[in-house]
């Protein structure tokens, strides 16, 4: 068995250099001198299989080969918490929103010294960026790895929040322009109402929303994009006073919330909304029986969409597509974030239990090279995408049902997904960073409904269909990156904290509630007894700060 | 049981007699210092802002601030109020559901029946919390079965989402831990009974006693020590049994009736690394335990029976 998988792993290894051109042919590493890695990454995910094809490509040109461990059914915090208190630590880790506990706890190395030895990770960030990762005492001890565009931005998707509703429902409505809450609605009800069970008899959802642990955003944070706002996350800055604005409490969200609890009791709104965990909210939307609900892109796609393509799902027109509604007609909106976005809150860290600094930077380094960055987001050439005689990579419909598919995926990619990446133009100026950025591949990868769908908006992509006003993003965007990292230690961070618990409670409460207007004082008066004054004041001065400090 | 309770005076004979058995004792007190006592230094983290960066040896001492901090939030008092509520329901149903189990398992005569359902019915208990909180997520879920056979029935006309309401979650707990504990916590009743010495369910029936007598003035005088014993047991561990299930079974929506002191503990100490405040949470319940165990045995003690110290 051992000899076997060796020999296919090498069997690979030979195929892929044999057919890659260009800079690297031969291996550099033997087995020996590859060095292992433990990285802990505080999200969910899917583990690869032990020999991992593309891992152990890479791991034979570079040296190095990480064995990533998700998380599991507990919260980010909560991992981290436990990885703190045990006192044992993995070389990487990428600690979600914790990542500020770990600082407190002074086990990450201090990227300062290293920093500027390795050229593409001091490329990923410019100097003013790089010091936005500073914390208190100084020292960048993380990176963030999303969000970098290299060269032009070849964005498709609508990578952020939106209210989703599946194509097969806009189809069957006849393209309608849907802008306010009171249209998305409609649209889903007159659907449901002639469309109850799909067609293998599973009862059609009309409506769901996660309210899971951080991921409660998706019934959160809605209030701020309807009235206009981009994804300041925790709060909204109004930006002609330069004030910070509780989205709470705004006269939006009750009628918003109001709206939920009126399709909740008209059965529009899955009864599980309230208690569903993530996992199955994704096996959920899976099936195709939920015609639409609000999340980021990142939050779903990724998983629900291969699975919608190996079902033949997107054939029937369950892909779902954003809408960017707003509280009134004719109102802009930003739902698309145009620019990089920076969230210097998180990121990847090494942490002091890693007895070779060096050879790690050297790995996080070396994942940035196009060859490699090429290995982990397209695959190997040959076999995951062709090149065509300008250069152009692309897939055949096999091909793109393959990497769909998630034993092959286990399998045979690696992208190392919280690793540093890039979005945007590959070095050789030709192709996207990522298959899914790539125009020629977006196009011939796009179901028939999505097509139709697209064309009957004159969208060309996954952005068009939202119209949101293209900006740059403000010197102190996104303020989540602030409240993400406040830990206990302040005042600020404590109400934080109890605001959380208070909206996890009532949020859905309210939604539920058969007298929406009591419970939504009862709503108030818990939320007004955790002190958001003290966590405002907080953002307040953090938004001066960042402002002050982007205008000088 | 019956031996002497004169005083023996200690000498230096009775020490050598019994050298190997003060040997072992001294092996168990020293596992117990180290392992029970030791950890206790811990507790100074209360009193302290604990940093894992300054450790224990250098981090500020604040008092009782930690202590102040719990009793002025609401949050903790509700939670100390779930996780008693919670132990209590769930003590009070295993209690009388394992005695009456192992009962009636008694009164049955069919040898291969009785041991057949005594093994099934304990066979749950070596499942693991995960696996029977899991079972019930689903059962209880709006499309599970609970709610087909409900709406099957016309019982319901719309499936409900059990988790939801605040109301279900204490009563869905006290079940499942006696789904998952009856049949072995009645095990040590079983046993208990085997013990009743024959005779006295012979007289009983020649004085023309039918089952229910003997059931109430045979059997349940019989395994009263028993009953005592682990009533009294059990009663310290009231605020211990209340984190698996709420842990998973728990949700945003009913945290107000589910979160319980560990859960707090783990929230406060783990998540928001405030450890302090953390051990704070545990200290007050390790007390309160002790309170419990003590108001228990005097109880016990001053109704004249078994007892345990």
């Amino acid at each position: 068995m051992k000899f076997r998988k060796y020999f296919v792993t090498l069997m690979a290894a030979a195929m892929a250099t044999g057919m890659l051109t260009g800079a690297v042919s031969a291996e550099e590493y033997s087995d020996d001198q590859i060095k292992d890695y433990t990285m802990f990454i505080a999200m969910p995910g899917s583990e690869k299989n032990d020999g991992n094809e593309v891992k152990e490509i890479i791991a034979h040109k570079i040296g190095g080969r990480v064995k990533e461990i998700w998380l599991t059914g507990q919260t980010d915090a909560e991992a981290v918490g436990t990885i703190i208190a045990s006192g044992e630590y993995p070389e990487f880790i990428n600690g979600g929103d914790a990542m500020a506990a770990l600082y407190d706890a002074d086990v990450l190395v201090a990227w300062d010294d290293y920093i500027d030895n390795y050229p593409n990770l001091k490329e990923m960030y410019t100097d003013k960026e790089w010091d936005m990762f500073r914390q208190e005492d100084g020292h960048i001890y993380w990176a963030n790895v999303f969000g970098n565009t290299y060269g032009m931005s070849k964005a498709t998707t609508h990578n952020d929040e939106a209210f989703w509703i599946q194509a097969k429902v806009l189809e069957w409505a006849g393209y309608p322009q849907i802008e306010t809450l009171d249209e998305y609605f409609d649209v889903l009800e007159k659907y449901y109402e002639a469309n109850p069970t799909l067609e293998d008899g599973t009862k059609v959802i009309p409506y769901t929303m996660l309210c899971e642990d951080w991921r409660y955003f998706c019934i959160e944070n809605a209030p701020e994009f309807l009235a206009g706002y981009p994804n300041d996350g925790s709060v909204i800055v109004d930006k002609e006073n330069m004030q910070i604005v509780d989205y709470n409490t705004i006269p939006i969200a009750e009628t918003y919330f109001r709206k939920l609890n009126e399709e909740y009791s008209k059965g529009i709104i899955d009864i599980e909304f309230g208690t569903q965990t993530y996992d199955e909210y994704i096996a959920k939307l899976s099936t195709g029986a939920v015609l639409g609900m609000c999340d980021q892109w990142w939050d779903f796609a990724y998983t629900v969409n291969d699975v919608f393509k190996q079902q033949g799902l997107d054939i029937a027109g369950c892909n779902y597509v954003p809408l960017g509604l707003v509280a009134e007609k004719g109102q802009e909106n930003r739902w698309h974030t145009y620019g990089d976005t920076l969230n210097n809150s998180s990121g990847v860290a090494i942490t002091t239990s890693c007895d070779d600094v060096e050879a790690a930077f050297q790995f996080l380094n070396d994942l940035l090279d196009q060859e490699i960055h090429d290995l982990r987001f397209w695959g190997v050439e040959g076999v995951d995408y062709l090149v065509d005689e300008n250069g152009l990579y692309y897939r055949t419909p096999e091909m793109r049902m393959q990497v769909a598919d998630n034993e092959y995926k286990a399998s045979h990619m690696c992208d190392y997904s919280y690793m540093p990446q890039w979005g945007g133009t590959s070095k050789d100026g030709i192709n996207a960073m990522t298959p899914t950025e790539q125009t020629s591949e977006f196009f011939e990868g796009l179901a028939e409904p999505l097509v139709k769908c697209f064309e009957a908006y004159g969208a060309g992509n996954y952005p068009d269909m939202i119209h949101s006003v293209v900006e740059e993003n403000a010197p102190w965007f996104p303020m989540y990156s602030f409240s993400n990292a406040m830990t206990t230690e302040t005042e600020g961070g404590v109400a934080w904290t109890k605001m959380g618990e208070v909206k996890h409670e009532w949020l859905p409460k309210v939604v539920m509630s058969d007298d929406f207007d009591t419970t939504w004082a009862e709503y108030m008066e818990a939320y007004n007894a955790t002190n958001p004054e003290a966590f405002l004041a907080e953002m307040q001065e953090e938004l001066e700060r960042r402002a002050a400090a982007a205008a000088e | 049981m019956a031996k002497s309770n004169k005083k023996q005076a200690i000498t230096m004979k009775e020490i050598k007699r019994q050298k190997f058995l003060l040997i072992w004792s001294a092996v168990f007190v020293i596992y117990g210092i180290i392992f029970y006592y030791v950890p206790l230094g811990g507790w100074i983290m209360a009193f302290q802002h604990y940093k894992p960066k300054t450790g224990l040896l250098h981090s500020k001492f604040v008092g009782l601030d930690k202590f102040k901090f719990l009793f002025y939030d609401d949050v903790f008092l509700k939670v100390i109020r779930n996780t008693l509520a919670m132990g209590i329901l769930t003590l009070v149903a295993t209690f009388i559901m394992a005695i009456a189990f192992a009962i009636l398992l008694n009164e049955v005569k069919s040898m291969f029946a009785k041991k057949a359902i005594q093994t099934i019915s304990y066979l749950p208990h070596f499942l693991s919390w995960i696996i029977v909180c899991g079972i019930l997520h689903d059962a209880l879920s709006g499309s599970g079965i609970v709610n087909e056979v409900l709406v099957g029935l016309h019982i319901l006309k719309t499936p409900i989402n059990f988790f939801a309401h605040p109301g279900y979650f204490w009563p869905i707990v006290a079940f499942a831990n006696v789904w998952k504990e009856t049949g072995w916590n009645a095990i040590i009743y079983l046993a208990a009974i085997t013990s009743i010495d024959p005779c006295l369910y012979e007289a009983a029936s020649i004085d023309g006693g039918g089952r229910w007598a003997k059931i109430r003035h045979i059997t349940l005088p019989g395994i009263r020590p028993t009953i005592m014993i682990l009533l009294i047991m059990n009663i310290g561990n009231v605020l211990n049994t209340s984190f698996e299930i709420p842990y998973l079974l728990g949700n945003g929506l009913i945290k107000s009736v589910s979160d319980t002191i560990d859960i707090y503990v783990l929230t406060w100490g783990i998540s928001q690394s405030d450890y302090s405040l953390g051990t704070a949470a545990g200290i007050f319940k390790s007390i309160v335990s002790i309170v419990l165990i003590l108001i228990a045995n005097s109880v016990a003690k001053r109704s004249g029976g078994e007892r345990l110290f």
